[in-house]
């Protein structure tokens, strides 16, 4: 906990800062408004002190009731666009976040998906950025317009009459020191309550996550009462917390009730006889709601830098991936035929070594099965070549060239791949094929549905082509599914083909009936096959593959070591 | 009923402290309001020679003013909390009672969180919607009774008071209702295609689908908040009205006041100002308010559906005996899709030990929802003890059964809370045996606080391997006599998932087990194992 405490501030400390930069525009019209507002209450001022002249000079009133009425407008006009501003500057601060949060991932690739699950990450880029809408468009423009607006209006106070501007300045004074003394801070109250509501909400998702797991043992009914407890104990404690929280509001209070009243004293003995003073003693008076609105605005936002804190740990956390820059010269390929061989490569996921000097070497057209138990090293040694990962040590040869000097985009176009499970994307089906080469013609597309036996699934199918597949469409079997990665393959039309436990979860009579369509798949590409399926091992060696047994080669090295 | 006087009521239970806070707010307000009229008034009074000294009445509302804020933000917050914490037991309830529990039963977690946001919305009801609301309505006659006292036509002024209070409001929660279900939907197009790019994380790189798959996520973010920017650029024109009609009424009391007697013209200048800013808020809480009404319209939905198998009507006892059997079942999850399986026949006797296995998708967890009455087949008959299940309780069906699945959630407690959900009455010694039984005592002994340690949000203080390890002591500290392990171990690599049924060989002796697996590891002792696959089960050998 303590851990991740000190980066997400910094984290957030560097949105702040960011975030300051951007809000120049939105902050100047938030200070447009209270110069219009100090405008406006001396146009007010002198309107009711006309009340009390005799003879009332009509230019006079029609001159201030029209700045009344135009500083109004101003400020109508300032808070339009500072609202609006405000919004652009948050969404724009999410977008960027976003963008960060994607472009890293996508970069990343697999291996930065290790430590979080996809939809937990999805959760922060998508709905957790939600709360810095707050920080930015609310508690950002709303501190700087905490100190900027006391201080305008303080000085207008003190143009107007030197006393009551000192009194203005006193009491403006006296919030930040009163809270001191208090041993309280500015926004303690609504922090407190923010934590107290945090913890609530934190037992009550947990809880609600779990609820069939709740529901199947039988213990809903406890746990809604253990739910009740909690939330009456986390009251109490809270709430002996704001009591003395909520003081720091009191003193904002007293010393706006004060101010008023003192200035009310500062002018009562001299205003009878001297008609000069009325219009700057009700300026001062009417000064004086002002001079608090943006201390008060203050406080109100103060929870959405809580909240941008509470979910800081997710964002410090993330994996910031640069794209990385090899030092040689990257190069394109194109090969017909392709060769791939491992050179003393060596991997190992932190201390635990998966390869060890790994060296082979597969020619054009040939197929290699990799064997093994799980964890054996199998699909290691598939996202190796795929890039995902990079050997500590050893180096991959593709057509004799060192694999890491290829640009990532033209390795991709080499490698062909189907895994255990293809993952369907919310589409159409025609969409999911496509996938793989959007600019595909009509005529490979076709070509590729047949090739992959698609054709039959996709006439029985309500839409046919267009059909909807994927979460909230159609659900495809399993078999159905692989076929659609197959026709995939089949369109990329890459040289290469790696083939992860294709057929780990059919049972087998599909899992004959994908093989035989993946020997197609096969015919005349290079071709790594991982798989503990006996029926995919003896399908290989009808092809005549070549066979590498990982748990043998780590077994016969656990030999000479001993 | 609408769905927000459906939240409403369930807050009734704690109507006398909302009550309470409610009416201190508003004196808190009418001492703000009358603080200001006095003193506008004292100063007005001193103008004409009339006032030397402060008032007691000035200093006396003004202490009032400050003591009563106190006590408002006091009682309204303990309220809150008390309401607040009633909708979230009535909400569990629900939920726990209702269809969307078996919803849980796939992997629904993130449904369910989004469902709790909604109720986390409800939150400002109270303390942002209702109690500024009840001040609008105080405020009107206090500011009819100081307009008045200027002149007739002062009167006027309450025209943009009411417009500010109530038009504006009415109108943003409109605007903000329709546009939260134009935003939600925009936002779960979000978070689709973010969720298509990071599980097909690898397809997208191997086809370098990075830029589309990022230029859609762009695209789908953009139309989300052109939706929020649609609303925020409504909301502001609102606001700027509510400001414009505000400072008119003001003119119009400053210009009456012209040639109305001095202090009650001054007074009411001072009240209209305070009043308009105490309604200042209003149009955002018709923001909130259309929000909150979409949220509760969703919350209510999901905690007063019926559960997906009514209880019967008149329940049969539990018969003593637990021997499972399915005679001839059929079911699909609805009447638009396939059959998951017909005419389905299998006998478990009691104390029997058996797997089905069979590929993804082939409706073996079906099963375990029928056995546990989240699901009830459309034809055929599935007995425990001899009972048709359809005449049992649900609740009771379910006592006798313990049910582990990859879906079992772990919750973020101490570890004997986490254990005790098996069996609440189970002494240290019992909690200790179960651990030792799924062969994780001696991991939890080396923490430092044992079984008091606190696990993370969904068990993240212990491994996956040790994770399933504590579901399994929870389970097998259950008295139930039937065991359903459901895909136990997956996302465990081939070791532990060797050593956890060679653990559950041992542990589970006497109980009966089914066990649903895509696959079997060798290390199981099982009586029959069947093959479920195409919607038809077969036995198979291991």
């Amino acid at each position: 906990m303590r851990k991740t405490e000190t980066p997400a501030k910094a984290w957030v400390a560097g949105e702040i800062k960011r975030g300051q930069a951007a809000a120049r525009l939105p902050i100047m019209f938030g200070a447009a408004q209270i110069v219009c507002g100090i405008l406006q209450a001396f146009c007010a001022a002198h309107l009711l002190a006309a009340i009390f002249y005799r003879a009332k000079n009509l230019l006079d009133i029609a001159i201030f009731a029209a700045g009344f009425a135009g500083f109004a407008m101003l400020r109508a006009a300032a808070q339009y666009r500072a609202e609006m501003q405000n919004f652009e500057r948050g969404a724009a601060a999410r977008h960027r976040l976003r963008s960060t949060i994607f472009s890293s991932l996508l970069a990343a690739g697999p291996a930065g998906l290790r430590a979080k699950h996809s939809a937990e990450l999805a959760g922060i880029a998508v709905d957790r950025v939600e709360v810095f809408q707050g920080l930015h468009a609310a508690w950002i423009p709303a501190t700087a317009l905490a100190v900027i607006g006391p201080v305008i209006v303080g000085l207008a106070a003190f143009a107007a009459d030197w006393r009551g501007g000192v009194i203005l300045a006193v009491a403006g004074v006296a919030v930040p020191a009163g809270m001191a003394v208090a041993g309280i801070g500015a926004g303690l109250a609504a922090a407190k309550q923010f934590a107290a509501m945090t913890r609530l909400q934190i037992r009550f998702l947990d809880r609600i996550r779990g609820i069939s797991t709740i529901v199947l043992a039988g213990r809903a009914a406890d746990e809604a009462a253990a739910l009740a407890r909690a939330a009456e104990e986390l009251r109490h404690r809270t709430m002996r917390v704001l009591r003395v929280a909520f003081l720091s509001s009191t003193i904002l209070d007293l010393a706006a009730a004060a101010a008023l009243i003192a200035i009310v004293i500062r002018f009562l003995p001299v205003l009878h006889g001297v008609p000069g003073l009325i219009p700057t003693a009700l300026f001062l008076l009417l000064l004086t709601p002002e001079f608090f609105a943006p201390l008060r605005a203050f406080a109100a936002v103060y929870q959405d830098r809580m909240a941008a804190e509470a979910a800081a740990p997710d964002f410090a956390a993330l994996p910031v991936i640069a794209p990385a820059a090899p030092a040689i010269p990257l190069r394109t390929i194109t090969a017909e035929s392709l060769t791939l061989s491992f050179d003393e490569v060596s991997f190992a996921w932190g201390e635990a070594a998966v390869l060890e000097k790994l060296s082979f070497r597969v020619g054009g057209g040939e197929m290699l099965v990799l064997t093994g138990a799980s964890g054996a090293g199998k699909s290691t040694i598939l996202d190796l070549i795929l890039g995902f990962i990079t050997p500590q040590s050893g180096k991959i040869f593709v057509n004799g060239q060192d694999i890491s000097t290829l640009i990532p985009a033209a390795r991709a176009r080499l490698i062909g791949w189907i895994g255990q499970k293809p993952t369907i994307f919310g589409g159409t089906i025609r969409d999911n094929i496509l996938f793989a080469r959007p600019e595909a013609s009509a005529q490979d597309l076709a070509e590729a549905i047949r090739r992959a036996h698609l054709t039959d699934v996709i006439a029985r199918l309500p839409a046919g082509l267009d059909t909807q597949i994927g979460e909230a469409g159609f659900g495809l079997s399993g078999g159905q599914a692989q076929r659609i990665a197959i026709a995939r393959a089949f369109l990329k039309d890459a040289p290469l083909l790696l083939l992860d436990e294709p057929t780990a979860h059919l049972d087998p009579a599909l899992e004959r009936d994908i093989l035989a369509s993946l020997k197609n798949l096969a015919a005349g590409r290079t071709v790594i096959l991982a798989t503990h399926s006996a029926l995919a091992q003896d399908f290989a060696k009808a092809t005549g593959a070549r066979r590498l047994d990982l748990d043998a080669r780590r077994h016969a090295k656990f030999l000479t070591v001993a | 009923m609408s769905p927000v006087r459906t939240i409403l009521g369930i807050w009734r239970a704690e109507q006398n402290y909302l009550a309470f806070g409610a009416l201190l707010a508003l004196a808190a307000l009418a001492a703000g309001v009358f603080l200001m009229a006095n003193a506008g008034a004292t100063a007005a009074a001193a103008i004409l020679g009339a006032a030397l000294v402060v008032p007691v009445a000035l200093q006396a509302i003004g202490a009032a003013r400050v003591i009563l804020r106190y006590s408002e933000r006091l009682v309204t917050h303990d309220a809150m909390f008390r309401a607040l914490s009633r909708v979230r037991i009535w909400f569990f309830n629900g939920l726990a009672h209702s269809a969307a529990g078996g919803l849980g039963f796939r992997r629904a977690g993130d449904l369910l969180a989004r469902l709790v946001n909604d109720v986390e919305a409800l939150d400002g009801l109270y303390l942002r919607i209702l109690v500024p609301g009840l001040g609008f309505v105080v405020l009107l006659p206090i500011l009819a009774v100081f307009l008045a006292r200027e002149n007739f036509w002062a009167l006027l002024a309450l025209l943009p008071f009411v417009l500010i209070g109530l038009w504006l409001p009415w109108r943003a929660a409109g605007l903000a209702e329709h546009n939260a279900h134009q935003a939600a939907a925009a936002m779960a197009g979000l978070r689709n295609a973010a969720l298509d790019a990071l599980s097909g994380l690898r397809e997208v790189k191997i086809f370098g689908a990075e830029a589309r798959m990022l230029a859609t996520i762009t695209a789908r973010e953009k139309t989300f908040l052109a939706a929020q920017r649609d609303l925020a650029g409504r909301v502001a024109r609102l606001n700027a009205a509510g400001m414009l009609a505000a400072q008119a009424g003001i003119l119009l009391v400053l210009l009456i006041g012209l040639t109305a007697p001095p202090i009650a013209a001054i007074a009411a200048v001072f009240v209209l100002t305070a009043a308009f800013e105490a309604i200042q808020t209003m149009p955002r809480a018709g923001v909130l308010l259309g929000q909150s009404r979409a949220a509760a319209a969703l919350v209510v939905a999901a905690a007063t559906t019926p559960p997906a198998v009514p209880e019967p009507a008149a329940p049969a006892p539990l018969p003593a005996s637990h021997a499972i059997s399915l005679d001839h079942v059929s079911f699909r999850y609805a009447a638009n899709l396939p059959y998951v399986f017909e005419s389905l026949s299998l006998q478990l006797p009691a104390g029997s030990r058996a797997a089905i296995l069979g590929p993804s998708g082939a409706g073996k967890s079906t099963i375990a929802a029928l056995l546990l009455k989240l699901q009830a087949p459309q034809s055929g008959k599935i007995r425990l003890g001899g009972a048709d299940l359809a005449t049992l309780p649900a609740e009771a069906v379910r006592s006798r059964i313990a049910y582990l699945s990859q879906s079992t959630h772990l919750f973020a407690d101490t570890i004997r809370n986490n254990l005790r959900l098996g069996d609440p009455t189970a002494t240290d010694e019992q909690l200790w045996a179960a651990l030792d039984a799924a062969k994780l005592s001696e991991a939890i002994r080396a923490l430092p606080e044992g079984l008091n340690s606190f696990l993370g949000e969904a068990g993240s203080t212990l491994s996956g391997g040790q994770g399933r390890r504590l579901a399994l002591a929870r389970t097998l500290l259950s008295p139930a006599p039937i065991l359903i392990l459901d895909e136990p171990c997956a996302g465990l690599d081939l070791a532990t998932e060797t050593a956890f049924y060679e653990t559950l060989n041992t542990a589970a002796t006497g109980r009966t087990l089914l066990l649903i697996a895509h696959r079997l590891t060798g290390a199981e002792k099982l009586d029959r194992v069947w093959r479920l696959a195409g919607g038809t089960m077969v036995a198979a050998t291991g």
